[in-house]
């Protein structure tokens, strides 16, 4: 009986920390329904197509397809977040690796596989120096991540608008964008005839190392605990100027990568806004923060908001309820959890 | 019937029964010391007094009427005050305005600055406590802080003042000027209660003392007629030996050194060209009134603080401005003062916390990753070996106690087996069962060779465990001496700042 | 060449441009004070423009509006007074998903109230008119900016005024400032930490509605999505220059409302609007790094 006993204390102890959680999607359903209500609408169809929407049909490609950003975007938020950190930049190391790496496959001179290759990687690479920027700011002058990564954002979508308007600006299209990235530059289809591109891979891949790396390796155990009480980390030789620089240079290169992937792999150029319009990033946050940082729960947070999404759009197209209501439910979702104190509690 | 009187309290927490049947007596005029070891029941006691808590049975009758006190708020009302231990004083305000804080005089919806500052240098004046009502809290030493919450007290009208191990803080000098101020308080009236474990401070000012041990009323003595060894038995309930063997012993290599080492903050030189050595084989205690410099100085050799001027070496190698992770690796480790918020992350495992610092290499990690197994083990070996009582290696450290939440730290700490050990206030707040158990510790440490560096402000625990003393005053060193050469008195005198060496 | 540049409508639309992030950053002021620190500005001044734009359109006024404004200031952040000052939850996360409640909802609201998306204008809605100050509107260069302002722009600077001399003059100031400082002490001692932690949020968030209203209904009047556009985050930014000094933090608005301006200046002699946009908060990241560095130098030996 052993066994039921050990059963029993696995499941208290996983699943014990989801009732808020679940208790905090039923307020944020309630609560939207009741702005459904008082603006006319009809709450029982806002959920019938929000959670039908997500996986009818090829709506789950789609969902799948929304996942790929979406769990990057995650990953990236809930790298430094693991640590305590706030990185409110991803917009913006979203969109510069996105830029750089559509520059890379429309005019570096390589051989197909190689440009993609080392546009995936520019994408990377640009998102994750931006973000050192903040870092080293926080480092040597103290400006916090939380301000820093914020107003960075601006300078960083203001110079790729501007890019893509006059030096690298497709005439012939409606909106500011890039030249249509050629066929052999691309990130393929993963499933044919379906949204789900080859993007689906590396973000999988990320999602395993980023689980593996916090729960098994130093580096994650360093990680955890300066979340849970920076002076103790310092105290017990944790290197947390390093640490801080690195946590950056993850989040911002997850971040270009997906920005990497959205050009390369659905897009198919870099427009002006398209990549952050969606707003993944805030959804992002809104995930990593859900799970406090732990990047399991992250990542399955982020699955869920991505199906929530989906849903939304359906709702929107059958029932004509604004989609943007789905983030009105993920930040109640996440507000009442704080205010419940299950995020972080305050000392 | 008695001036004050607490009768039959009773107060239970999950496990422990604090006060049993409590019952105390105080005439007007008194100085009253309660006694009692750490966990006698002394604290919940005065904080029942003071409203902060309510007795489960029991009740408090002051001036002929009973008292029910729901918050401290009620029992300023009354005129009971209270100093606690630890000063709950605004930093960036001015004396005046923590004096008068919530009973401001006022003009119109203003303030009235001026007619406070001389409410508060008249206050001063009547009871003999000088201070500077315009002084900024941040710069008042601790003695002078001290004034200013009695202050606070006497201007809510407190005619029971309680003081909350009042002396902890302060220099002999500084301790023998509150005692003149007690004793004019209460020549003028007003009731004291000393909460005290100090047994010569209980001589020197108390009338009555009330002894509590294990939550019960132990003893009820006069000062005047009774002797330390009655008020000690009464307490421990046996004689106590206040020294454990200790052989002695030729010290080693030179394990740690500072020379001429200078930290500087805000302009001002903390740590003052210090140089001192730590053999193997020898406590080195530190000797000092909080607030001298000890604690940066302790920072500045784990690499914690940065270094002006000087160098720290371990083991003959320079480690002055290196990470703290290369002080560790070098061979310091490091009982650190605050252990809740610097020596350990409460909602952390047992097996996170004990696991710290060893988490990069065998056997708790290979190659970079974890061994979950080897951190468990790890972990349940501590536990026993130190007899640290925890429901489980995965239990949270902060539902601890503070004797058990020590000895995590000190086991941690101990597991490096590194040729050095800072240990700073390492039996501050603990039971006496875990006090017992650290010493013992530290001192076979000694015996196997390690290095001690021992900074305390309870020198009798320096004077049990230390083989050579330094005396830290404004950031130097004024004064070593062997422990033969030691005593209180004297100790006290350089804590002080008289007589330089 | 200068006085071309630096005009009359150069230094008028600096004033347009400080007076939100002013009545913002007076009610981060009075959080950091009490011991609050309110990320959540820049979804109250969006929450107060809209709110400002329903109630001159809905209620055909200018006295609707305002009420409405405050009112929905107040409501919303009354969410971040529960949650932080009444249960104590981390005012970071609950500041951040405010400020994304906020986008979401009046994006809501303005495709379901007003069935549009992007931008609601509507030339019949009442704006705030300008006031003439007599004396003051005929200086010349800062005439227009100084003495032509309508009436929030200056209550926005007597605010200033009133809350220093609030916060240092006043007894409920001085106990606003204790709790913040060190609440155990202030509780102690009969402060109520939560009453006044709750009003602050409150006051903070009517604040901030007026900001947005200024936002809304001060220049043109319309209200399009997100336009705040990140003004309440160069408040919380001034408030952290400033120290939560009123004095300073005005000041260091007025730094970003010269340079909010220096950008559509430079946007009007050619400089492409997407560099020329992101003006204002290069400028307070330049002044956070500075300032930062000073105070590196100044604490050195401190960690």
């Amino acid at each position: 009986m052993k066994i039921a006993a050990d059963v029993r204390r696995h499941l208290t102890r996983h699943l014990g920390p989801l009732l808020p959680i679940v208790g905090a999607v039923a307020v944020g359903f309630g609560v939207c329904g009741l702005i459904a209500l008082w603006v006319g609408l009809s709450p029982r169809l806002m959920f019938q197509q929000l959670m039908i929407g997500a996986i009818e049909g090829p709506q789950l490609f789609e969902t799948v397809a929304r996942a790929v950003p979406l769990v990057g975007m995650t990953l990236a938020a809930a790298i430094p977040l693991r640590a305590g950190i706030v990185n409110l930049g991803a917009d913006g190391q979203l969109a510069l690796g996105g830029c750089a790496a559509a520059i890379v496959a429309l005019y570096l001179p390589a051989p197909d596989l190689v440009r993609l290759g080392v546009a995936l990687t520019a994408g990377m690479a640009v998102g994750s120096a931006y973000a050192a920027l903040a870092a080293a700011g926080e480092i040597y002058a103290g400006v916090p991540l939380l301000l820093s990564t914020w107003l960075l954002t601006y300078p960083a979508k203001g110079l790729c608008g501007y890019l893509v308007r006059s030096p690298l600006r497709d005439p012939s299209t409606a909106w500011p964008s890039t030249a249509r990235i050629a066929v052999g530059s691309r990130l393929g289809s993963l499933l044919p005839g379906t949204p789900v591109n080859q993007g689906f891979l590396l973000i999988a891949l990320l999602a395993v190392a980023v689980i593996f790396i916090d729960r098994r390796s130093s580096v994650g155990f360093e990680l955890r605990l300066r979340g849970l009480n920076q002076r103790f980390a310092r105290y017990g030789g944790v290197a947390l100027n390093r640490q801080t620089l690195g946590v950056m240079l993850a989040s911002g290169a997850i971040a270009g990568l997906v920005g990497a992937i959205m050009v390369l792999g659905s897009q198919f150029r870099y427009t002006d806004g398209a990549l952050t319009a969606p707003q993944y990033s805030w959804s992002g946050t809104l995930a990593a923060l859900l799970a406090g940082g732990e990047p399991l729960g992250s990542v399955i947070a982020a699955v869920l908001f991505a199906a929530l999404q989906t849903g939304g759009f359906a709702m929107e197209r059958s029932v004509e309820i604004p989609r943007v209501l789905t983030m009105v439910l993920q930040s109640i979702v996440i507000l009442f959890l704080a205010m419940r104190g299950a995020i972080w509690k305050r000392s | 019937m008695a001036y004050l009187e607490m009768i039959d309290i009773v107060k239970r927490y999950p496990g422990v029964l604090a006060n049993d049947h409590v019952d105390l007596a105080v005439e007007r005029g008194e100085i009253h010391a309660v006694m009692g070891e750490n966990g006698a029941g002394k604290s919940t006691l005065m904080s029942i007094l003071y409203g902060l808590q309510s007795p489960d049975e029991g009740y408090i009758r002051f001036k002929g009427s009973t008292l029910l006190l729901q918050s401290p708020l009620d029992a300023i009302a009354h005129g009971i005050g209270m100093v606690h231990q630890a000063f709950k004083l605004f930093e960036s305000l001015s004396v005046w305005e923590n004096v008068v804080y919530r009973r401001e005089p006022r003009r119109g919806i203003f303030v009235d600055g001026a007619r406070a500052r001389a409410q508060v240098a008249e206050l001063a004046r009547r009871h003999g406590l000088p201070i500077d009502p315009e002084a900024r809290v941040s710069t008042l030493p601790v003695g002078v802080r001290q004034r200013l919450e009695i202050l606070k007290a006497l201007y809510r009208d407190a005619q029971v003042l309680i003081l909350d191990e009042p002396t902890a803080v302060l220099t002999p000098a500084e301790v023998a000027t509150l005692f003149k101020v007690m004793r004019s308080l209460a020549a003028a009236g007003c009731t004291l209660l000393l909460v005290t474990h100090k047994l010569n401070e209980v001589m020197a000012v108390s009338d009555r003392i009330t002894v509590l041990r294990n939550g019960r009323v132990a003893e009820r003595l006069v000062t005047a007629d009774t002797h330390v060894d009655a008020i000690v038995r009464a307490m421990t309930g046996h004689h106590v030996t206040l020294r454990l063997p200790k052989q002695p012993r030729e010290p080693g290599a030179v394990q740690l050194e500072a020379k001429d080492l200078r930290v500087e903050q805000h302009g001002r030189r903390v740590v003052d060209d210090v140089s001192l050595s730590v053999r193997g084989g020898e406590i080195v205690g530190i000797a000092g009134v909080a607030g001298n410099g000890q604690s940066e100085l302790i920072e500045a050799l784990m690499g914690l603080t940065p270094v002006v001027q000087g160098s720290v070496l371990v083991a003959g190698r320079d480690v002055t401005h290196a990470s703290v992770a290369a002080h560790r690796a070098r061979g310091l480790s490091y009982i650190a003062e605050d252990r809740a918020r610097t020596a350990t992350a409460a909602s952390a495992s047992a097996t996170d916390n004990l696991a710290m610092g060893f988490h990069r290499t065998a056997p708790l990690a290979r190659k970079g990753l974890l061994q979950p197994q080897a951190m468990r083990a790890w972990a349940s070996s501590l536990i026993e070996r130190f007899d640290i009582k925890i429901a489980s290696p995965e239990t949270a450290v902060g539902t601890l106690s503070g004797g058990n939440l020590q000895k995590i730290v000190t086991a941690r700490e101990l597991a490096h087996n590194a040729p050095v050990l800072i240990a700073e206030q390492p039996t501050r707040g603990v039971d006496v069962g875990a006090i017992a158990f650290i010493h013992g510790e530290l001192l076979a440490e000694r015996e196997r060779g390690r290095g001690i560096l021992l900074v305390s402000a309870e020198l009798s625990e320096l004077l049990a465990l230390a083989d050579r003393i330094l005396v830290m005053y404004q950031g130097r060193i004024v004064a070593e001496f062997a422990r033969a050469d030691a005593d209180e008195a004297t100790l006290g005198l350089y804590m002080a700042g008289g007589a330089r060496a | 060449m200068i006085s071309t540049f630096f005009n009359a409508a150069f230094f008028d639309q600096a004033v347009l441009g400080i007076t939100p992030i002013l009545l913002a950053a007076m009610a981060g002021t009075l959080s950091e004070r009490v011991g609050l620190f309110n990320i959540a500005l820049e979804g109250e001044m969006l929450v107060g423009a809209f709110a400002a734009v329903a109630g001159s359109h809905f209620g055909g006024s200018l006295q609707t509006a305002v009420l409405a404004a405050i009112a929905a200031g107040a409501l919303f952040s009354g969410l971040l007074a529960v949650g932080s000052a009444l249960l104590r939850g981390n005012d970071i996360v609950i500041g951040i998903s405010l400020n994304l409640l906020a986008a979401g909802l009046t994006s809501f609201l303005l495709r379901t109230l007003f069935g549009v998306s992007g931008t609601f204008s509507d030339s019949a809605m009442a704006g705030l008119p300008r006031l003439t100050v007599p004396g003051v509107a005929s200086l010349p260069l800062l005439g227009l900016a100084l003495g032509h302002q309508n009436a929030l722009v200056y209550v926005s600077w007597a605010l200033v005024v009133v809350i220093a001399v609030f916060l240092n003059r006043t007894p409920w100031g001085l106990r606003l400032r204790g709790i913040g400082e060190q609440p155990a002490a202030a509780i102690a001692l009969g402060a109520g930490a939560t009453q006044y932690r709750f009003i602050v949020t409150l006051t903070g968030g009517a604040l901030c509605g007026l900001a947005g209203l200024q936002l809304s209904l001060g220049s043109l009047t319309l209200f399009s999505e997100n336009m705040t556009a990140g003004r309440g985050w160069i408040a919380v930014a001034a408030v952290m220059l400033g120290r939560a000094r009123p004095l300073y933090v005005a000041a260091a608005c007025v730094l970003f409302g010269l340079s909010d301006a220096l950008g559509l200046r430079l946007q009007g002699v050619g400089l492409p609007n997407q560099i020329t946009d992101s003006a204002p908060y290069v400028v307070t990241l330049a002044a956070l790094v500075i300032a930062g560095l000073k105070q590196r130098r100044r604490t050195a030996g401190v960690i």
